[in-house]
């Protein structure tokens, strides 16, 4: 049994994930990743992609306010950014959507560090409602879109969803196909964010939310980080709005509200704040559990026949009783009910 | 310990509830969500033979529930109604519904599992925001759908070829309620040009019809009308309302659901205003009296579906027969059970040629059935494989002693 860490060179001791149970685990996931879309069916992939880019965004978020300790209520704002500026490439000046993307989440990025310009006067509530404006402000752009061009929802032509050339549909249905893309972008996005925290800039970040005051003093220079902080957060938030855009085909700014902005937060509350597999966890639970409400009352509907009559109202409230549980009985989310478990089991049968 | 406990009862539960949930992907069959099948109560014989399945977004609980629901219960009272009357050919209908609370991506996700799991073969949706976020996956998937949103952005088949519109677009009803107003100008002995104004929902719902609105206004030499978009959920209108005086307006135009509509007819009332209100069909109904009271006299409305026409009569009928209760909205539990007659009339053509009840078939169906009668309810609904504008012309109806009253012949937009 495990009872110590034994490390004897510098790289072992430096790995990201130094334990085997941990590799292992790991690769298990990966196995299930590759395995799951040749099993699944049209409504599982549509979920699983949802789940996907829903969990872009949050780790997004979570860079944001779990690591950086900047409330942010603009995260449907700053999708919306990243969606359009995408779709706006895509059906005006048709380009491929692996062009469109980056260049959308570098800009989304750009407007992110504009927005978190305030952040260095502003801590806090005061800085909740400086990016409750941001949203506010994407979102009046986007209504008032004879600005821009754009008429109620902008339409992506397929054609321009091709990889380097070869068309989505090549392999398969477009659930099918765009699962390799947004699971390849969230691999991406978690093998990223995960080693930034172990980088300078990413310390850097820790040591803000901890006690800025104290940052500053051992030389962090806080306006720096703080803007970075938006932009990288910006950065994840435009992947996902642009790989919403073309994931669906069709994009309106009624999918950015700050509806949206609040389901996020509560994703990275309930998954876990200030951790990159908490935020999938709770982009994945947020996106099943009106699945999971509907398919569920379908099963009962012949048992109690009136399920059907109540359950919108159910589903209403299933998602505000969730929040709440969570903040009662479990606080730091998802992830640390999985650390329990794996404690459980680690310290077995002594746990004390 | 008892900590602990308590944690491991949160996560058992969540387990429980995860496992459920992957026992819930196989479809279930003869599980059904909002299945309306099997009341035969008639004297007909009981359908027998395999269901077939219609699929149905509603809004109950969202931003439009309070016309969605009359809505809603109309397209399940049709299906039982036709059920209990030998369903179509010998096979009982069943319908897949939920509620999706106005939200796109919940729309998208229902949609979705009832296409790919339980197979529909029809749709009937609801809003204009997720009915054209779906347009793409709709034709591929190649399931004819009609949806409440009558957006002129879905009419033309060659963009989307499975979408079906059996009411005038909100672009004619706009320009339809156009046309009653500068006559009604005239009518009135006055001179010059009146002034317009658009009150309507902030969504794609409320700003489908106001370009073509615009461009009918102006081609008729009406100044540009002010657009004033009412707020989701607002409980007073009076500043939007003050804008609507301060520009002059003398007729505005309501692109909205009944309850922000009577909002903005009761504030206009306490203010004072001098101004005719005009309501697009999702206002003009039932609910806007009831909830405007007195102030909705005068009020004028854009009406594609007549309840007071033979046709609806057997609608009616059945509601009262079985107790079903749509809040009094006679319009609107007319509008969803002609909706879904005419979506299973595809259907039943279909069947009655001897033909597979496929995507393609259906739609082939509708667009050379000719025109499709509703007994007075609408003029005859036609689609053609270039036109799936089915209706074009409506009547304009004005609120008197608490009634919606027919006041002009059909009018068509162009």
């Amino acid at each position: 049994m495990q009872s110590g860490t034994f490390h004897t060179t510098y790289a072992a001791d430096m790995a990201l994930r130094p334990y085997w149970p941990q590799r292992l685990r790991i690769a298990l996931v990966l196995v299930a990743v590759l395995v799951f879309p040749w099993f699944a069916d049209r409504y599982w992939l549509n979920l699983a992609n949802t789940i996907a880019i829903a969990a872009i965004g949050a780790i997004g978020l979570n860079i944001l306010v779990g690591y950086t300790g900047q409330i942010s209520i603009g995260q449907g704002g700053f999708m919306a950014v990243g969606a359009f500026s995408a779709g706006l490439m895509a059906a005006r000046l048709g380009m491929p959507m692996w062009l469109t993307v980056p260049i959308a989440s570098l800009f989304t990025a750009f407007v992110g560090a504009f927005f978190g310009l305030p952040s260095l006067r502003l801590k806090g509530l005061y800085l909740a409602i400086a990016t409750l404006a941001a949203q506010e402000i994407i979102t009046w752009v986007l209504t008032h879109g004879k600005l821009l061009g754009i008429g109620e929802s902008l339409s992506i032509p397929r054609e321009t969803s091709n990889l380097f050339g070869i068309p989505m549909t090549a392999i398969g249905n477009p659930d099918f196909a765009f699962y390799w893309v947004t699971v390849g972008c969230l691999i991406v996005t978690v093998i990223f964010v995960s080693n930034l925290f172990r980088s300078r800039a990413g310390r850097a970040f820790v040591a803000i939310r901890d006690q800025d005051i104290a940052a500053q003093v051992i030389g962090v220079d806080l306006f720096r980080y703080k803007l970075l902080a938006f932009a990288t957060s910006s950065f994840f938030a435009g992947l996902a709005g642009a790989l919403t855009a073309h994931y669906r085909g069709i994009i309106s700014w009624e999918r950015f509200t700050i509806d949206t902005s609040i389901l996020y937060l509560a994703m990275i509350i309930i998954g876990g704040l200030g951790s990159v597999s908490g935020s999938i966890y709770g982009a994945a639970f947020i996106t099943l559990l009106p699945a999971l409400l509907s398919n569920l009352a379908r099963l009962l509907s012949g048992v109690v026949p009136q399920i059907n009559s109540y359950l919108p109202y159910m589903q209403q409230g299933a998602f505000g009783l969730a929040i709440i549980l969570f903040l009662i009985f479990e606080p730091e989310g998802i992830v640390k009910m999985w650390r329990n478990v794996k404690d459980y089991f680690r310290l077995w049968p002594f746990s004390y | 310990m008892g900590n602990e406990q308590r944690r491991f009862g949160m996560l058992a539960l969540l387990l429980a509830l995860a496992l459920a949930l992957a026992a819930c992907g196989q479809p279930a069959p003869g599980t059904g969500g909002g299945t309306t099948g099997g009341g035969t109560t008639g004297t007909t014989p009981a359908p027998s033979g395999e269901p077939i399945k219609i699929g149905a977004i509603f809004d109950l609980t969202g931003a439009t529930a309070d016309v969605g629901t009359p809505y809603s219960k109309g397209q399940i009272a049709y299906i039982d109604w036709r059920n209990a009357n030998g369903g179509v050919a010998g096979r009982p209908l069943q319908l897949i519904s939920q509620d999706y609370a106005y939200e796109v991506p919940r729309a998208e996700e229902l949609y979705t599992q009832f296409v790919t799991q339980d197979k529909v073969v029809v749709f009937s949706g609801w809003g204009t925001g997720d009915t054209e976020a779906l347009k793409g996956r709709i034709s591929e998937d190649q399931i004819p759908f009609i949806s409440a949103s009558y957006s002129a952005e879905l009419a033309d088949p060659a963009k989307t070829p499975y979408n079906f519109l059996v009411a005038p677009t909100y672009s004619d009803q706009m320009i339809i309620a156009m046309k009653w107003a500068l006559e009604d100008w005239k009518a009135k002995g006055n001179t010059g040009a009146p002034k317009f104004a658009y009150l309507f929902n902030d969504s794609p719902f409320g700003r489908s019809p106001l370009a073509d609105g615009t461009a009918f206004a102006q081609a008729n030499g009406v100044e540009t009308p002010l657009e004033v978009p009412s707020p989701r959920g607002a409980t007073d209108l009076t500043p939007q309302l003050t804008q609507i005086r301060d520009f002059g307006a003398n007729y505005v135009f309501l692109q909205n659901v009944s309850t922000p509509a009577a909002l903005a007819v009761k504030n206009a009332k306490s203010l004072g205003l001098d101004i005719q209100f005009i309501c697009l069909n999702w206002c003009a109904n039932e609910l806007l009296i009831k909830l405007a009271g007195a102030d909705a006299e005068g009020v004028v409305g854009a009406i594609p579906f007549d309840p007071a026409a033979e046709g609806a009569k057997v609608a009616l009928e059945f509601a009262k027969e079985k107790g079903i209760d749509y809040g009094g909205a006679d319009s609107t539990f007319v509008q969803g059970w002609t909706a879904m007659s005419i979506l299973v009339s595809g259907i039943e053509k279909t069947l009655a040629e001897g033909k597979e009840l496929t995507g393609e078939n259906i739609k082939n169906a509708l667009e050379t059935m000719g025109a499709i009668d509703t007994g007075g309810v609408t003029q005859p609904v036609v689609f053609s494989a270039t036109d799936h504008a089915g209706a074009k012309s409506l009547r304009m109806f004005r609120v008197e002693n608490g009634k919606w009253v027919a006041i002009t012949d059909f009018i068509s937009a162009r």
